[in-house]
């Protein structure tokens, strides 16, 4: 133990301590990894250094007499030189008022305010551009660290499985999501995109799924130019989807009141202005069993209600519709595709999707689709498979620890099982959904369960940051911290790269590029 | 009640990686005239035991709740800065003040929908102004700890 801290340490003793009959003593300082910087890993940050100094104020943790400890150091490793996850590389490009929550992230990495009293100090810093499994495996941070938290979210998805899925033309939601929002692992799929949509004018695409992330890639490819040439999309996503592509169909096996869509979205497809919104009122009857009336006339119903309510009026409005508009958006239900078919013309590119019509059973909350023997054949130049995000293992972790079905480690509240002082939080905790303020109960979950294993912390001495940054220097890794993620981002806003006036940036999508701007 | 020291964040060194370009909430001097009111549950992060625990604060007529939230330091989330962009300032009311609130707006309903442990009387801090009449009333941050898990809550799909 260093002077300073034994210092620091006898200090303590004369500390008034409340709580005698559960003096656990913690080391002086603890150093948290974390890996990932998205929402769930910002979160967890935030909430496990502000409920730390809180507790420490107030007395109220339970269990652990924590006057012992007087700093923690949050490292938070990322793969890319940029931070944020999927508020950079999910979030729709035209929701920037979404990505506010940016703004409140940046305050984690901030330099402290040194007016504020604190009993216990804590830093928070960025290692970008730091592939954990690559550049560090993750028994290198276990043994650096006291405490290592896997927030990576999911960097796979879920295949449909059926037939025809390898043809050209079709692809993921993720691929496509991460393209249009300029991942540097994605740029080569613009290539692809441009070749089936050569003609988005006169196209056809069908996304399948009925969450959001399907309703932004059907908004986005309806929108075209005009409608984000304002906002941060990546400029090789406009060059391909040009003025938005004709028909664009979001189908999927349940009914409207089963999908996992939310209001907000539903609502601007509503208000595109040059593209229709249908919607088949025949199919919200189909879908209008008694289990699901039953599923709108129970607890917490009222978010099914009112999207009940927006796509009944958005059908009558499409029945009724005199004036045909240029493009359209279809809303489809009780569809189960079950085949890709390639063109006449071209047997290796997709050309229809073949969709069976469904019928619901069961019970209200957990009805199935049933497949009908009837079929429908949607002419598609392109599909998007959006069925589910599915997170990925890193090396040496097995059936153990992690769910290879669900694609989530295994966890009981963020405490990932059969390893120690290892935790979860966020979309490999707790699978592929939610919107970002979910990641604030996530967060505060994993960090009670963290607080509550502190006192498992071995005592030996461990490097931490400093053992972090000479390993990477040993190993020739070069990394962006906070500093040198503000010039990226600096150089994203200049003018010089912009399109118009009010474009908040123009992202960089490739790393060199990035690492060109320290 | 037990005494609380509130910090006062400062707000005009706040650092900022996005440009303002929605500003959330009116710009509401410290000379404006006030209220006192109430928050229970300040910190929902500290788990059931500080449930109960309250804050009187004094908020500017004219204000969002959201605004007069982070001036006392309450843990009231504002992920998207007070645009009705989240649901992360979602307040509880009581019944007779809720009634009294001007109706939310669609947006707010439709941000309400994916509110954590939505109640008939909810409401979003942004979007919900200062009175006169909310003198001594009583406004409730919602739970937010592993009971929703506990209870087999299900996060609103994405």
């Amino acid at each position: 133990m260093s002077r300073i801290n034994l210092i620091r340490r006898q200090s303590n003793l004369t500390k008034k301590s409340y709580y005698h009959s559960t003096s656990i003593s913690l080391k002086p300082k603890i150093s948290v990894a974390i890996v990932g910087s998205g929402p769930s890993a910002c979160y967890t940050a935030k909430y496990l250094s502000s409920t730390l100094k809180q507790q420490s104020k107030k007395g109220l943790l339970t269990g652990t007499n924590i006057d012992d400890l007087e700093r923690v150091d949050i490292d938070i490793m990322e793969k890319l030189p940029i931070p944020f996850g999927l508020v950079r590389m999910g979030v729709a490009p035209d929701h920037p008022e979404v990505k506010n929550v940016e703004n409140d992230f940046a305050q984690l990495f901030a330099p402290s305010d040194s007016e504020k009293e604190e009993n216990i100090e804590s830093s928070i810093e960025f290692f970008g551009n730091v592939g954990v499994g690559t550049d560090v495996s993750v028994e290198e941070l276990r043994s650096l660290y006291d405490v290592v938290v896997l927030a990576y979210g999911c960097e796979s998805d879920r295949k449909l499985g059926i037939p025809g899925e390898d043809l050209e033309g079709v692809y993921s939601a993720r691929e496509f999501v991460s393209w249009y929002n300029g991942h540097p692992d994605y740029v080569h799929m613009g290539e692809k995109f441009q070749k089936v949509l050569h003609d988005p004018r006169n196209s056809s695409v069908v996304v399948v799924g009925q969450g959001n992330v399907a309703l932004d890639c059907a908004r986005i490819l309806a929108k075209g130019r005009d409608g984000l040439n304002d906002t941060d999309i990546a400029k090789h996503a406009l060059e391909v989807i040009g003025d938005g592509v004709k028909t664009t169909t979001v189908l999927g096996r349940r009914g409207h009141v089963q999908g996992a869509f939310t209001i907000k979205e539903l609502r601007e497809l509503t208000k595109l202005g040059d593209t229709d919104f249908i919607v088949e009122m025949s199919e919200l009857e189909a879908g209008n069993t008694e289990a699901t009336q039953a599923e709108l006339d129970g607890k917490g119903a009222r978010p099914k209600i009112r999207i009940d309510k927006l796509l009944r009026d958005a059908a009558e409005k499409s029945g009724s519709a005199s004036s045909k508009k240029e493009k359209q958006v279809k809303l489809r239900f009780l569809l189960n595709p079950t085949e890709f078919l390639a063109k006449n013309s071209d047997h290796t590119r997709l050309g229809q999707v073949r969709c069976e019509r469904t019928k619901l059973e069961g019970e209200p909350g957990h009805q199935r689709a049933v497949g009908t023997g009837g079929f429908e054949d949607i002419t598609a130049d392109m599909a998007l498979v959006s069925i589910g995000y599915k997170g990925v293992p890193l090396p040496g972790m097995d059936e153990s620890n992690f769910d290879f079905k669900r694609g989530v480690v295994k966890n009981t509240h963020g405490k990932v099982h059969g390893v120690e002082n290892t935790f979860v939080s966020g979309w490999l905790k707790r699978g592929p959904s939610g919107i970002i303020g979910t990641n604030i109960v996530d967060a505060k979950d994993t960090v009670s369960s963290i607080i509550k294993d502190l006192q498992n912390v071995p005592e030996d001495e461990i490097e931490g940051r400093y053992g972090l940054q000479t390993l990477l220097a040993k190993k020739k890794v070069q990394y962006v911290d906070w500093d040198g993620f503000l010039k990226i981002d600096k150089e994203e806003k200049s003018k010089t790269r912009l399109r118009t006036d009010s474009q908040p940036r123009e992202k960089f999508t490739n790393i060199d590029d990035m690492l060109k701007c320290l | 009640m037990q005494a609380i020291r509130t910090k006062i964040r400062p707000v005009a060194a706040k650092f900022r990686l996005n440009p303002v370009r929605h500003h959330g909430g009116p710009k509401i001097s410290a000379d404006a005239p006030t209220v006192q009111f109430t928050f229970v549950n300040p910190h929902p992060s500290q788990g059931k035991s500080a449930a109960d625990e309250k804050l009187t604060v004094t908020a500017r007529i004219g204000e969002t709740l959201l605004q007069t939230a982070h001036r006392h330091d309450v843990d009231l989330e504002g992920a998207c800065e007070g645009v009705c962009a989240c649901s992360t300032c979602h307040l509880i009311f009581d019944e007779d003040v809720f009634d009294e609130l001007e109706e939310a707006s669609e947006d707010e309903e439709d941000m309400l929908d994916m509110a954590f442990a939505l109640t008939a009387t909810s409401r979003l801090g942004c979007q919900v102004k200062v009175t006169e009449e909310m003198e001594g009333m009583e406004v409730r941050l919602p739970a937010a700890t592993r009971n929703f898990y506990v209870d087999g809550h299900i996060p609103q799909p994405h």
